[in-house]
């Protein structure tokens, strides 16, 4: 038990150390952009009318902390997002990032969740089947579908079915919410409309990296199949769905657990051009936003930050239920016991 | 009996690039990928003879704006003609169109499609450089042709339709996968390089700096790539040139992408580096240099040229989906997601639906790459053998 809480500690320490590497990119990524906020919240007081001059500048990048050095404003980032959870204003925006990402980031994330979910929920059964399957064609045909899943990336899925949409039923079906649910509170006629609508981006968010999951599922199946310990139980007569179950399969599940977090990287990957094609208004379409058309650093590196780290922790968790469920892994994490 | 032993012997003696191509040319699924990948391939390169117009703004054909695509016919009911032929279009706006520009076909005029047709002027082998700093630059100028296989002698002929601005779609789609492969290309062998050196050095060095490295490689893989692209590219500024601009994003493919293919190459050397003929270099007094270049690499050639291969696909769909969203590549350059940018527009999706014929080409070449990866990764593979 001692070396197992050792283990989750030196992840946990791991998972930190990760996440700091990453803010620093992020960090300099932002500083990297050219202008900075103080410059840009002048910019947007002139067009308002007011005289702005040299001066002000300076005294914005003061109230700022601009003129601070880099690693200052770097400590700064970290330490009011762990201990305050603030991310600081919008530069265009001029409203505090909290406020404005509270509700998005959770239905983002709620939204490739249930994607992650129905394509392991498919990728599995379909994977093994494919991988042990007698006929040739059908894992043919299954292999054909997998790698249509990234000929086809997810924007293009989309684009196709609004095609097919527009051209036959007349609605694009974009939107999370129809017009008259968008600003309203949750109730449950507007959880019924967003039911209605969030299956397509939930599809089509699915759809590659079920894919992925997929060709993951049976390319363990088949390594798996043919080990020795497979043409043991085989040998002792145990055979069909029963073999499958207690040998291959559950020893291939430890790497396709491992692989959760690299899918829910795809998958945030993939959201921010769908959400710019099906016009979803959450996290995704904020950060197109803030990096294609204003520049609004804060916010990007707000919306990159909560993404990775949704990852990070995904990566963090599955790494402690490998050491739990995997007896070869517990055996290596808790010295034999 | 003989036979079967001179089939072994060739076996026995072949070496490995042999057996990967025996193996290679065995797979039926990955011989017609490649076939085809090699056509759609020739025919980016010669793009400049296939297309019948000038892919950018100048080619555009005015009289024919979002036109539907013109299919080259052999009979019509005035009987039929054995040099293909298309109708006289005339444009038409009326009250019963809703005002709108309609095309009207008049089928009593044939206009007759020839084969190898002066048009307008393309170059190879013409390079400009234009690099900061008058030194840098440098021109060479090319051979010019101005000879198509097809064209019509009056009117437009325009296989896959043409766009808002009357530009031909099928000159654009051939050098759109002209640019999309170039970009690829530029893309995978920057990560090539920089993977090499870091996996390189991670692998054979080992201990900290193998730590240090990895720890780096992972909290870039943990990023989500695309919008790491976005942040990237928005540093792009809207006044540069497209040349600078795909060339930027070609970096920009190349930098992000190479921790997989680190993290493999490293795999491989700490296997190898601890094998016996690495000791025997190492006792005979070899560099760490001469000793990676000469004796690790090529002990893997194979794996990374498979590895390529296989990452060719994600750079072409990043790129794809970066131009798409407007912060790769942009007009003048067509590449298959600057085709893509207007197709979500509701006007196109219910009117032009010939907007969505790259898409089409696209998943062929993609697909094809996919195959082709597979096969050679298939074929490369040591363990694969007992099969034969």
């Amino acid at each position: 038990m001692i070396n197992f809480i050792q283990f989750t500690i030196t992840r946990a320490f791991l998972a930190i150390v990760t996440l700091l590497i990453v803010c620093f990119i992020v960090f300099s990524l932002m500083e990297l952009v050219p202008g900075t906020c103080a410059e840009r919240y002048l910019a947007f007081k002139n067009t308002q009318g007011s005289q702005i001059t040299f001066e002000d500048i300076e005294a914005e990048k003061v109230r700022l902390g601009l003129d601070k050095p880099f690693f200052y404003r770097y400590g700064k980032w970290v330490s009011d997002i762990v201990v305050r959870q603030d991310f600081g204003d919008s530069c265009i925006l001029r409203m505090n990032i909290n406020d404005l990402l509270s509700g998005r980031f959770v239905l983002s994330l709620t939204i490739c969740l249930v994607a992650l979910i129905f394509s392991y929920l498919i990728a599995i059964p379909v994977g093994i089947i494919s991988a042990t399957t007698k006929y040739v064609s059908l894992d043919q045909s299954l292999k054909f579908i997998s790698y249509l899943g990234i000929a086809l990336p997810n924007f293009l899925v989309a684009l196709c079915i609004m095609l097919f949409m527009t051209v036959y039923f007349g609605d694009t079906m974009t939107g999370l919410f129809s017009q008259e649910y968008e600003n309203a509170p949750w109730s449950a006629a507007k959880l019924k409309d967003f039911l209605g609508r969030a299956w397509l981006p939930i599809f089509v968010l699915g759809w590659n990296a079920t894919a992925f999951a997929l060709q993951t599922v049976r390319a363990l199946m088949l390594d798996e199949n043919d080990k020795l310990y497979v043409m043991a139980a085989r040998a002792r007569g145990i055979s069909g769905m029963s073999l499958l179950w207690r040998y291959p399969a559950k020893h291939s599940l430890g790497p396709v657990i491992n692989s959760i977090g690299f899918d829910l990287n795809r998958i945030f990957s993939a959201l921010p051009v769908v959400a710019l094609i099906l016009i979803l208004t959450e996290a995704g379409a904020l950060l197109i936003e803030a990096l294609a058309r204003s520049n609004d650093q804060q916010l990007a590196g707000a919306i990159i930050f909560l993404l990775t780290a949704t990852i990070v922790f995904v990566n963090f968790i599955t790494d402690v239920l490998l050491a739990i469920m995997d007896p070869r892994i517990r055996k290596g994490v808790m010295g034999g016991s | 009996m003989e036979v079967s032993s001179k089939k072994k012997e060739a076996y026995y003696t072949a070496t490995q690039m042999q057996l990967v191509r025996t193996r290679f040319f065995g797979n039926k699924s990955a011989m017609i990928a490649g076939s085809i990948l090699l056509f759609m391939i020739v025919c980016s390169l010669f793009s400049g003879f296939l297309s019948p117009y000038d892919p950018t703004i100048a080619g555009r054909d005015k009289d024919y704006e979002n036109g539907a695509p013109q299919i080259p016919m052999f009979w019509d009911e005035n009987g039929f003609s054995p040099r293909p032929f298309l109708h006289t279009l005339s444009k038409y706006r009326g009250a019963d169109t809703n005002f709108r520009w309609e095309y009207k076909i008049d089928t009593s005029k044939r206009r007759y499609v020839y084969f190898f047709v002066k048009g307008w002027e393309y170059k190879y082998f013409n390079y400009s450089v234009n690099l900061p700093g008058k030194a840098l630059d440098f021109k060479i100028p090319g051979i010019t042709f101005d000879t198509h296989l097809f064209g019509v002698k009056e009117g437009g002929i325009h296989l896959f339709g043409t766009d808002k601005a009357g530009k031909d779609l099928f000159s654009r789609t051939l050098s759109a996968i002209y640019i999309s492969l170039a970009v690829g290309t530029v893309g995978v062998f920057i990560s090539f390089v920089l993977s090499l050196i870091i996996g390189g050095i991670s692998g054979y060095y080992g201990g900290w700096i193998d730590s240090l490295l990895q720890m780096f490689t992972d909290a870039i893989r943990t990023v989500p790539p695309i919008p790491l692209f976005m942040c990237l590219a928005a540093f792009a500024p809207l006044e540069w040139s497209s040349e600078l601009r795909f060339f930027f994003i070609s970096c920009l493919l190349g930098l992000i992408s190479w921790p997989t293919l680190a993290r493999r190459v490293r795999t491989h050397l700490l296997s190898e580096r601890s094998q016996e003929y690495i000791l025997a270099a190492q006792m005979c007094g070899a560099s760490s240099t001469h000793i990676i270049i000469r004796h690790l690499l090529p002990s893997f050639t194979s794996y990374i040229i498979v590895d390529l291969v296989i990452s060719f696909p994600y750079m072409l769909l990043s790129e794809t989906a970066l131009s798409f969203i407007g912060l790769g590549l942009r007009e003048p350059v067509n590449s298959l997601g600057v085709l893509l940018q207007n197709a979500t527009k509701a006007d196109v999706l219910l009117n032009y639906q010939w907007y969505f014929i790259p898409v089409f080409f696209l998943v062929v070449l993609i697909l094809t790459f996919v195959y082709v990866g597979d096969g050679l990764r298939d074929a490369a593979d040591p363990h694969k053998t007992s099969n034969k």
